[in-house]
Order: C-alpha cells, then structure tokens, then sequence
C-alpha cells in the first residue's frame, strides 16, 4: 500500500478511536446512563467479533478455523491473551503445513 | 532534623496505579509484538507501525484494520468499524465524567488518550475503596501503552520473515486478536442465536459486498437479534 494511503489509514482509524475515547467524557450530560443505546453498546461487541472472525475464515481458508478453535480455547481454559495468541499461532501453522 | 515532605495525593496516586498496572507491561507487550510483526507481514516500515500503535493504540481496532487492509483503503468501513468496536469507550468515559466532575477538560482529556478497558476498571474499583483519583487512571495507563506501544516496535524490529505455514500463521495473528475476546463475550445460551444470525449474515455479505462490510452489517444483525430479545449484555 503506498505511504500516502497508510498515512490516510492510520489518521482516519485514529481520529475514530480519539473520539471514542473522549467523546464519552465530553458528551456524558447528552448520553443517557441507562436505556436503549448503553444497551445496544454492551450488546454489540461480541456480535461484530463472531461476524468479523466468520469472514476472516471464509477469506483465510481451514487453518485460520483450526486457529480459531486453538485460540477460543486456550483462552476459554487460561483467560491469558498472550496463551490464546500462541495456541492459535501454532495451530494454525500446524494445519497450513498439513496442507 | 529534616522533616519528610508528605507526597501530594496526585502524586500518591500515580505512583499506585503506575506500580498496579506494570505487569501490563508485559502481558501488553507480548500483544504488541505480536502486532508489530502482523505489521511487518503486510509491509509496514517501522514509523508507520509505531504511528497505528501510538495514535490508534487500540488491539481490537489495529486488529480490525489489518482485517481490512486492501488496496485502495476501505476507510470509510475502517473507521466505523474502529467506531463499532471501541463504542464502549464512549460509556466508560461517560461513567468517568462522573466519577471525576471537578478535573478540568484540559487535564482529563489528555489521560483519556490512554484509557484502556483494564486501566478504567482498575480506576473504578480503586473509587469504590475510596480512593477516587483521576491521577491513578493515568498511571495506570501509562505501562500499558509503554508495553503496547514498545512491544510493537520489538515484534516489527525482530528479524522474521515468515515463510511457508508460518506466513500463513502470521497473517492469521490479527484474526486471532478478535477471537481470543470471543469467550470474554460468550453470555451461555442466551449468545447462540444472535452469534448464529451475526455469522450467518456475515458469510452472505462477505459473498456479496465484500469482507469489509461484513463484521458491521453481520455484527448489527446480531445485535438488533439480541436487542429486540430483551437482553442486556
């Protein structure tokens, strides 16, 4: 990707995660404490992480799924970021060297 | 005789969460390698890989990027999905403004740049004990970046160049980011419906539109499933 566009990339993610940031702070009279959207907001990560990692394998093929597995269950069993990033690692390379 | 000088209670504060939070250093670090190399994978230069870490400085939302990454940028789906991901930021910080209602905008803003889920819940629990203190969010928040933000720029630095299965691997690890939050998310029964439509709806936008589109309408799919339900978190 040429450098104009990476530059493009890493300034439009990061104003989005600045104003999410801040804009809790700085908008907390206008954002209700209970109701619908606080709601909506505790109900949608898992939903977009199990969409996001559906298409990640559909892209990436059975050793990503394998991967997966690894990584869901290593975390499952350890709550360690850094064991369900390894398992899945090595799972992964496992299956794509199995063909 | 000197008298001792009593640390002022910012400082006191600091000090607590700085000391509280340094193991982040390392569990944050080896995320950050792990980043640093992903970036390496699809060719970031250092400076670049380093600038998504200082200025995004968000796991989920990198990971979500790199999910993305494509030639031209799909920016628009880019930064609503960092949008979508990182919207509990918006409640954490809303809880904070008031916990925290005296502290100046010019002071508060600045350490908002560093909150992090881990270091609001240490914040939050530390009110709870009665020791409320804007100046223990920022030490806490500060040996997360430094292991995130340092991390990447050891994971970018380390002389790999993966190759055959492990190429495959490494270009697996920003998947693996989002996945290893799954169980973290996992509410029992009552997840299997809403995960089942989100997943559904994303294979079929992702056979149609394209990935980019797929985690934010498969995601708000599910979403509107568990909404229209009644559930909460």
């Amino acid at each position: 990707m040429p450098e104009r566009d990476v530059l493009l990339v890493v300034l439009t993610v990061g104003v989005a995660s600045v104003l999410m940031r801040v804009g809790g702070f700085l908008a907390a009279s206008a954002l209700p404490s209970r109701g619908a959207l606080p709601r909506l907001l505790r109900l949608a990560p898992g939903n977009l992480f199990i969409a996001f990692a559906t298409a990640g394998v559909l892209e990436a093929g059975w050793p990503a799924l394998a991967g997966c597995v690894a990584a869901v269950a290593a975390m499952a069993r350890t709550d360690r970021e850094w064991a369900a990033l390894g398992a899945g690692f090595a799972v992964t390379a496992l299956a794509a060297a199995l063909g | 005789m000197r008298i001792p000088r009593a640390a002022s209670p910012a400082w006191t504060a600091f000090r607590r969460g700085f000391v509280a939070a340094l193991p982040f250093i390392v569990s944050n670090g080896v995320g950050g390698i792990v980043m640093g190399v992903a970036y390496r994978g699809v060719g970031l230069d250092a400076l670049a890989a380093l600038a998504f870490s200082v200025v995004v400085y968000s796991a989920t939302a990198q990971a979500v990027t790199l999910g993305l990454w494509a030639a031209p940028p799909p920016l628009a789906a880019m930064a609503l999905a960092c949008v979508a991901t990182n919207a509990r930021y918006l409640v954490m910080g809303a809880h904070l403004r008031q916990l925290f209602a005296e502290v100046p905008r010019r002071v508060m803003l600045p350490i908002l740049l560093l909150l992090a889920d881990a270091s609001w819940l240490m914040t939050v629990a530390e009110a709870e004990r009665g020791r409320r203190h804007a100046a223990y969010l920022l030490g806490a928040g500060i040996p997360m970046a430094i292991g995130w933000v340092g991390g990447t720029a050891l994971g970018h630095a380390l002389p790999l160049t993966p190759r055959g299965p492990l190429a495959v691997a490494a270009a697996f690890l920003p998947l693996a980011f989002v996945v290893a939050l799954l169980p973290t998310q996992w509410r029992g029964r009552r997840s299997l419906l809403p995960w089942t439509v989100a997943a559904a709806v994303a294979i079929g936008v992702a056979a149609t539109l394209g990935p980019s589109w797929a985690m934010l309408i498969g995601g708000a799919a599910g979403t509107a499933i568990s909404a229209l339900r009644g559930d909460d978190a």
